[in-house]
């Protein structure tokens, strides 16, 4: 036992130390920080920094009823004529016209609006719905429905998603909230297999190649050298899983109060709560204030108050050990398998026709679970997925922010148990023979017979 | 101390060892002697634990063979390295701590060795840095620190020049005055001349030869001698005495192989040749390890 430990000491700590470890485990929170804090930056952008002013030329006298401000852009009615205010536009702080003609209710063309940059698509997009809403009112009214009745007809529709839990409870979660943390542990269990898989294999075969392996042997037995690798390196995994939460936390915590002032962040908060509804902005009112558009605050969805909600309603603590323990699991069921792989050749180049039938099921579990997973977190086939130790690492994690009942997570934990219980046992049958051969070229063949050696 | 009983090994279709046995004595160099393929790795790999025999069994020590002895086994194998990107003091520190010494007595015992073998400079190089002579002595006292009982060397000085070569065998030489047991896997002949106290031969499987070095010497003497004379001498003569195997004429002399006759001694071939002729060298051909060697293996086949 004692060599084990020793054995896992120094695979971690030479791991630990090389400067390739250290450099990715430090810059990827940083990069993971750099775009959350890039993310958040171009939402407050959204919010402050487009403001278009429009001046409305209306030379219609059918159309009664006003264009309202909204958040990013407010209409004030001028008594100018378009020439006129053409000519004037560079001069004035407006920048667009819109041009509202005179045309009967049921046929609205000829309108423009003009600006000295073009308008964009969002813009021109929702000028032109609103012009619609105008003409719809305006009809309305004409046919003797009153204001009041317009009114109540106005209902703003979000939909709330709850989940109900077992006590009958109703929790509150999102949709897009999950999707977004199902696919990220998804693609992180994926890529801490895969990486720490193949560390293992190169361990392996660069003990082979430095021949240093029958030295070790005759000190201690393969099973305590093939072991002592593969928790070491789980160990130098979870290091960096570990930091990553923990420097990419605290990087976004500090970027988030050196670079972003809390008065953006306030407006932020508040604007994704404000949708559309019955702005009381003025005519003429140019920049809509926040109080006005508090007392009728919405929820809604934004990117940023999905992740924030997102927090709050999943159970983040659980998702957290959930993963540790299935990257240790699946990792030990996986990594068994590339140290056989790794004691069965010379050269990493000779690796190529066992990765195959070892890839490929971690692969198929990664795109079945991106993709039919997340459309169908309940359905027959991410139950099976979730439940065959093969896929299930990744599975489990991807459905797991949708919701799973606790006895289909102890099953598929059980059955990963056993699932790398089993190919440790294989792999350290193979390994034991393998770590031996020297210029043998490997087959599976080769090593069911090795599998089968006595002792 | 080790006593190697009826051993077989079987691969799939190869038999390694086929029914070996071995006595090897406490404080002696034993040489285990065999062309490429005859079974020696397999033999030492038996005793160092690597595998286990299909049959029979090792006795180290009155007891048989178990994980306790490994800390008392040093092995040097043929195929040997070190990690490459690990710093030499910190290497040696862990193999050692790996036989079982603690942090502090390995790092005493390691820095004994390296200021011995002049190697105090390398603590914190890598292997990689090191010459492959270099190397070699960092794995030569990676496999002694230990102070084990016995020391199984594989083929011990390929690789060394011939200034650390005798450094090593010195070394060598010392630890089993102290006491330590070898054995001593290889086919430089002169070396196991120089060395070794007792020697088996291996032979597709099979020992086909054992026993002490001067005594398998004793053995293959066939009472030839080396004569080196000036003069005239009709070697017709004492047909009856000897036989010419080989003859050669250098400077003036006379350089003659020659095999006596059953029961004929070098006295009487002195006591012929003296009154004719004036007598430079008189030489017993004793066989080296070698022709022996070559000798055993080509009977077998």
């Amino acid at each position: 036992m004692n060599k084990i430990l020793l054995i896992i000491q120094r695979e971690y700590l030479s791991r630990v130390k090389k400067k390739s470890f250290i450099i990715m485990t430090f810059l990827t929170p940083l990069i993971f920080a750099g775009f959350y804090a890039l993310a958040i930056y171009f939402s407050i952008q959204g919010v402050k920094g487009t403001f278009n002013k429009i001046a409305v030329v209306n030379d219609n006298k059918t159309l009664t009823e006003k264009l309202t401000s909204k958040q990013n852009y407010g209409y004030t009615y001028v008594n100018k004529s378009l020439t006129a205010m053409k000519a004037e536009l560079k001069k004035t702080d407006f920048d667009y016209i819109l041009y509202l003609p005179e045309f009967p209710l049921d046929q609205p063309h000829g309108i423009q609006l003009l600006g000295t940059k073009q308008a964009g698509m969002a813009l021109n997009n929702k000028v032109s719905d609103e012009i619609e809403n105008l003409i719809r009112t305006q009809k309305l009214k004409e046919n003797g429905i009153s204001q009041q009745d317009l009114d109540k007809l106005i209902s703003n529709v979000d939909i709330d998603t709850k989940k109900i839990n077992e006590n009958g409870q109703d929790e509150d979660s999102s949709a897009g909230a999950s999707t977004i943390l199902a696919f990220t542990s998804g693609v992180l269990m994926f890529l801490f297999i895969m990486m720490y898989g193949i560390q293992v294999m190169r361990g392996v075969i660069e003990e082979k190649t430095n021949r240093i392996i029958e030295v070790m042997i005759s000190s201690v037995k393969p099973f305590q050298l093939m072991m002592g690798k593969i928790l070491g390196i789980a160990l130098v995994g979870l290091t960096q899983f570990i930091l990553w939460i923990v420097l990419t936390i605290s990087i976004s915590t500090v970027v988030m109060k050196v670079f972003v002032d809390k008065k953006d962040i306030q407006q932020l908060t508040a604007s994704t709560t404000v949708k559309g509804g019955k702005a009381s902005v003025k005519e003429g009112t140019v920049q809509p204030k926040m109080e006005n558009n508090a007392g009728e605050a919405i929820k809604a969805d934004s990117p940023l108050k999905t992740i924030q909600k997102s927090m709050a309603s999943l159970d983040v603590t659980k998702i957290i050990t959930v993963f540790i323990f299935f990257f240790i699991s699946g990792y030990l069921f996986y990594s068994s398998l590339y140290a056989a792989i790794g004691s069965a050749v010379d050269n990493e180049t000779e690796t190529q026709q066992f990765m195959m039938p070892v890839m490929l099921p971690l692969f198929l579990g990664y795109m079945l679970s991106l993709s039919v997973i997340t459309n169908d977190p309940y359905g027959n086939m991410a139950f099976w997925l979730s439940m065959i130790p093969f896929t299930s690492p990744i599975a489990m994690m991807v459905r797991l922010p949708y919701g799973v009942p606790n006895w289909q997570l102890a099953l598929s934990m059980a059955l990963l148990v056993i699932g790398f219980i089993g190919t440790v046992w294989v792999a350290s049958r193979i390994y034991r023979v393998g770590i031996l051969m020297y210029g043998k070229k490997a087959s599976f063949k080769e090593m069911i017979k090795w599998f089968t050696y006595k002792n | 101390m080790l006593s190697i009983k009826h051993i077989v090994k079987q691969y799939a279709a190869h038999r390694a060892l086929d029914d070996v046995s071995l006595e090897i004595e406490k404080g002696k160099i034993f040489g285990l002697l065999g062309p490429n393929g005859a079974g020696k790795t397999s033999l030492i790999r038996i005793i160092t634990q690597i595998t286990a025999p299909d049959s029979g069994e090792v006795i180290f020590n009155g007891q048989r063979l178990n994980s306790d002895h490994i800390s008392q086994i040093g092995y040097l194998p043929e195929e040997r390295g070190l990690y490459k990107k690990m710093e030499i003091g910190e290497q040696v520190l862990y193999l050692a701590r790996l036989k079982g010494l603690s942090t502090a007595e390995a790092t005493r015992r390691v820095k004994y060795w390296f200021e011995k073998l002049e190697m105090g400079s390398w603590w914190n190089k890598k292997v990689e840095d090191l010459s492959k002579g270099m190397q070699q002595k960092v794995q030569f006292v990676a496999t002694v620190l230990h102070n084990p009982e016995l020391i199984i060397l594989d083929e011990p000085f390929s690789g060394f020049d011939p200034v650390n070569a005798d450094i090593i065998k010195n070394e060598i030489l010392e630890l089993n005055k102290q006491g330590a047991t070898f054995i001593f896997s290889t086919h430089r002949m002169e070396s196991v001349e120089e060395l070794c106290d007792n020697i088996a031969l291996i032979h597709r499987s099979k020992k086909i030869l054992d026993g002490s070095v001067a005594e398998i010497k004793e053995q293959y003497r066939n009472n030839t001698y080396w004569v080196e004379y000036q003069g005239a001498y009709n070697t017709d003569l004492s047909a009856d005495l000897f036989e010419v195997v080989q003859r050669e004429e250098v400077k003036g002399k006379t350089i003659l192989k020659v095999l006596l006759k059953e029961g004929r001694t070098a006295n009487q071939l002195l006591a012929a040749l003296l009154p004719v002729v004036a007598i430079h060298r008189l030489d017993e051909v004793i066989p080296t390890m070698n022709d022996i060697f070559i000798d055993q293996v080509k009977q077998k086949n």
